[in-house]
């Protein structure tokens, strides 16, 4: 029995090590073949500058170009051996590799075409010696070596069991999957194989292994029902955040990343070198998006709690169609929505400023002043947002004792004071949550943004998530950018999820 | 029809066809003047096949860019240039001059090919070229205006009757290009440095700011606005590229070629981009895929396009063809094609873009001057580019 449960702790560790190991055997392999090639590359293109035969590569000397006088970027070049006579070149590796050099001087460089061959170029006079590896045959997988090291695994494992000390043959198991990695010197991966290692044993001296195996055996079904959950969240919700954060560490240039630690949020957090009150610093966007989000949420508390108060009186006829209508706003998609007022914000042809004109008023410039557009921004996405509070105030209201309203009239309370004391406290614990996730909406709210003000005047009504995009997508792919500023935005929504619900619950207790 | 293509993009990426796979985005008549012109590739090379899958436009360029360096993804594909650039930089496309002599570049006006060119290599072969031209109703203007002082007259005339004597999107950089290069402005000088905050743009900034207050253009004119101005006859001309003859309904039309520009007397040019076709550089077998780029940019597949989807193409001789010779509306956007500043292929370009249409639209509704908000414009950029 031991010995099985110690197996089984074995096989789930040595699972997670060996895909740390594969994977360090391939970007080992891969660096060492890239290497080796490029260093054969060079010695080639090296031996042919200096009048030799190239070794194990093919290549030559190439001539300069000789550009079309009516199309520049069409050449003619020429091939020579060393000591050999010109002759065209017909070979588009050669000729590609001779004008990339042109272009950025890259003297060596591995085939992205997944081959393993190396292309080198060395200049010598007017002339260019260059030189391309035969395909590399990467080296085969370990099986052997695997197998071996997983049956010493195994061995040291059941040793410890016998012995009686668990956690230390684990370990020892364990670490012994550290070795290979250790012979292709990628401390990275033996470090992590002995971090698992560590963790099994801990683990183990706890008892948690044998816990978690005996709960998942008595709770067969349920983990049956909650594995393809778990598998999708994994895969839809934890991978892609976890990426995103990491990414936000990252620079992106022409599809290349590279490190960049913190540099990304003290770019944005310190305004990159903008004034308060330029319309691309982060505190003047995000001083917007609060604005926007706390006139928003006002809003459609207020006017959804109203229309659900009407809604939930018994003398109103046709409640349904109502209700029906009302909710309409919610159930079209938004941009949808959001196109649609922004053409009738439309200065001269607009709906709203026809209705204006017709009443007399004169019409609204809506773009071209700061408090127009923000306003409406915000009377779009009330009319988005109201719905949804109305639904969850009505909810609530067909929850609240009709006893308690009777008891109240008894004691002479009128209907300011019912509504005041009866029907507020009780609407409270389920409008909540919904600020919270509607504000959490509001905050996110690209498609309003985006498509209505779009950022006008001048850039100023932005919130935090359009400018996030412009980062991607407008200002060279700095991905990494609006990696950083999610990630802000991530942080900022669970502080308020944190904070704001512990207020509500708090405000909860007092009533 | 999203679920089809997905299956379709499936198919083409997991089994590994022979012959040639080119995505495209084309839709209706431009969609089956190439399957009728890849029908008749097929029908010669059986073994060499060509495999057309369409890919929605709006996700071509991100599943490019993503499938390409992984080894899966089209040998061909045909797209806009203004990522030539970014893809030519990353490595997603294979440069071609290896294969084109002069014989065959000659196949193609100046223009069009040079916007195929970057950094010294030439990375597609035009298939078709979109430029900005001017639409006008004859009813209400007989002849056409020929300079930007016309224009001021027609709205003089116009203006009182409620007509508008041109409308365009006249907050976008693109259809304010005309003005930007008829004044003499460019986006990027000769070295590639950013030359947006200069004389000349400015002026170009307050020639668009005097169309909107002499009546002659309306204010933040949106592109479904434009068109049905033009259909209710509340709009005499339209700066638009071919696009736009899909907008007009009920109303009788022309176009002609945009006007001069009176203070300089050199033509509005507007921003040429070219359709490419390019090549993976991760494609199966490149010389094939080649043969296919040829036969697709040859004059017979270009004047067989050019009939059925009436499309601008950039083959010099395709033009001596009777029936295209005779089509007024593609001799018009040929005709402009003489006047035109080819799109910078510079990733860059794609930075300039939004802060110059924020400039645009806080000068001509009057809220800033054109000096200071082109250099404002100009920083900013700066600020972004690395």
């Amino acid at each position: 029995m031991t010995i099985y449960s110690q197996l089984r702790d074995l096989a789930f560790a040595a699972v997670i090590a060996l895909a740390i190991a594969s994977a360090a055997f391939v970007s080992a392999r891969d660096k060492d073949v890239a290497e080796r090639q490029l260093a054969l590359a060079n010695r080639s293109a090296a031996a042919l500058a200096a009048g030799q035969a190239a070794i194990a590569a093919h290549g030559g000397l190439v001539g300069p170009a000789l550009a079309s006088p009516a199309h520049p970027f069409l050449k003619h070049r020429a091939i020579r051996e060393p000591g050999g006579a010109w002759q065209p070149l017909h070979d588009k590796l050669i000729y590609d590799a001779a004008t990339r050099f042109d272009r950025d001087h890259a003297s060596g460089w591995l085939l992205a075409d997944g081959t393993g061959r190396a292309i080198a170029v060395v200049p010598h006079g007017d002339e260019l010696a260059i030189a391309v590896t035969d395909p590399a045959k990467p080296a085969p997988y370990p099986l052997l070596v695997m197998i071996g090291v997983l049956g010493l695994a195994l061995a040291l494992a059941a040793a410890g069991a016998l012995a009686g000390h668990r956690a230390l043959g684990t370990f020892a198991g364990v670490a012994a999957l550290a070795v290979p990695p250790l012979l292709w010197s990628s401390w990275l991966a033996a470090s992590a194989i002995a971090l698992v290692a560590a963790g099994l044993a801990l683990a183990q001296r706890r008892g948690l292994t044998d816990q978690l195996a005996d709960g998942m055996r008595r709770h067969r079904t349920a983990v049956g029902f909650v594995a393809p959950a778990a598998i999708a969240m994994v895969v839809l919700v934890v991978a892609p955040f976890v990426i995103g954060l990491v990414l936000g560490f990252y620079d992106h240039h022409q599809g290349t990343w590279t490190f960049v630690g913190i540099d990304n949020f003290a770019e944005i957090l310190s305004g990159g070198g903008r004034a308060l009150d330029d319309p691309l610093n982060f505190w003047f966007i995000l001083g917007v998006t609060v604005l926007w989000t706390v006139c928003n949420i006002a809003l459609h508390v207020t006017i959804g709690v109203v229309l659900a108060l009407v809604l939930s009186r018994s003398w109103l006829r046709g409640k349904g169609v109502f209700r029906m209508l009302l909710i309409l706003p919610w159930a079209i998609p938004n941009y949808i929505t959001a196109l649609i007022w922004k053409g009738m914000f439309q200065g001269e042809y607009g709906a709203i400023n026809s209705l204006l004109h017709a009443l007399g008023v004169s019409g609204v410039s809506w773009f071209s002043s700061w408090a127009t557009a923000f306003s409406a921004n915000v009377i779009t996405n009330t009319w988005l947002g109201f719905p949804f509070m109305m639904v969850v105030a009505l909810g609530a209201l067909e929850t609240i004792p009709k006893e308690l309203y009777e008891a109240a009239s008894v004691d002479g309370a009128n209907a300011w004071q019912r509504l005041r004391h009866i029907t507020l406290p009780h609407l409270r614990p389920a409008l909540g949550p919904a600020v919270a996730l509607g504000s959490i909406w509001t905050f996110n709210m690209f498609n309003v943004i985006y498509l209505v003000s779009g950022g006008k005047p001048g850039d100023s009504t932005n919130i935090l998530v359009t400018d996030a995009y412009r980062w991607a997508f407008e200002r060279g792919d700095r991905y990494g950018m609006a990696a950083a500023y999610a990630t802000i935005i991530f942080a900022i929504l669970l502080l308020w999820t944190v904070f704001g619900t512990r207020i509500v619950r708090a405000k909860g207790a007092d009533a | 029809m999203r679920w089809l293509v997905a299956i379709a993009l499936l198919i083409g990426c997991s089994s590994s066809p022979r012959g040639v796979v080119l995505w495209h985005a084309y839709n209706g008549a431009e969609r089956d003047a190439l399957e009728a012109t890849v029908a008749t590739w097929n029908a010669e090379h059986t073994d060499e096949p060509i495999t057309l899958v369409a890919v929605p436009y709006d996700a071509f360029a991100d599943k490019l860019s993503s499938a390409i360096p992984r080894g899966n993804g089209p040998d061909l594909f045909i797209y806009p240039q203004d990522r030539i650039g970014d893809w030519a930089d990353a490595g997603v496309i294979e440069p071609i001059e290896f294969w084109v002599d002069d014989a065959r570049a000659d196949r193609f006006t100046p223009a069009s090919l040079a916007a195929m060119a970057y950094k010294g290599s030439l990375w597609g072969l035009p298939m078709a070229v979109k430029a900005l031209a001017l639409y006008y109703n004859p009813a209400l203007v007989p002849s056409p205006p020929r300079t930007t002082d016309d224009v001021l007259a027609l709205a003089h005339q116009l203006h009182p009757r409620g007509v508008f004597a041109l409308a365009y999107p006249n907050v976008d950089l693109y259809e304010h290009a005309p003005w930007l290069h008829g004044f003499g402005g460019r986006v990027f000088d000769r070295t590639g440095a950013f030359s947006i905050a200069t004389p000349e743009a400015a002026k170009a900034m307050s020639f668009a700011r005097s169309l909107v207050t002499s009546g002659a253009t309306p204010e933040d004119a949106q592109a479904s606005l434009i068109a049905s101005l033009f259909n209710e006859g509340r709009a005499a001309t339209v700066i638009s590229g071919p696009w736009f003859m899909g907008d007009i309904a009920n109303v009788t039309w022309k176009v002609t070629t945009l006007p001069t520009v009176s203070a300089t007397g050199e033509p509005a040019q507007p921003f040429a981009s070219a359709e490419g076709l390019m090549m993976s550089s991760r494609a199966r077998d490149k010389d094939a895929a080649f043969q296919v780029m040829d036969f697709l940019s040859n004059d017979a597949s270009a004047i067989a396009r050019a009939k059925a989807a009436r499309q601008v193409v950039p083959n010099v001789h395709a033009w001596d063809d009777a029936a295209l010779a005779h089509d007024d509306v593609l001799a018009a956007f040929r005709a402009q094609l003489d006047h035109v500043v080819a799109m910078p292929n510079d990733p860059r370009m794609r930075m300039v873009w939004t802060p110059y249409r924020t400039a645009l639209g806080e000068v001509l509704s009057g809220r800033a001057e054109p000096g200071p908000s082109l250099d404002k414009v100009q920083h900013e950029i700066e600020g972004f580019a690395r």
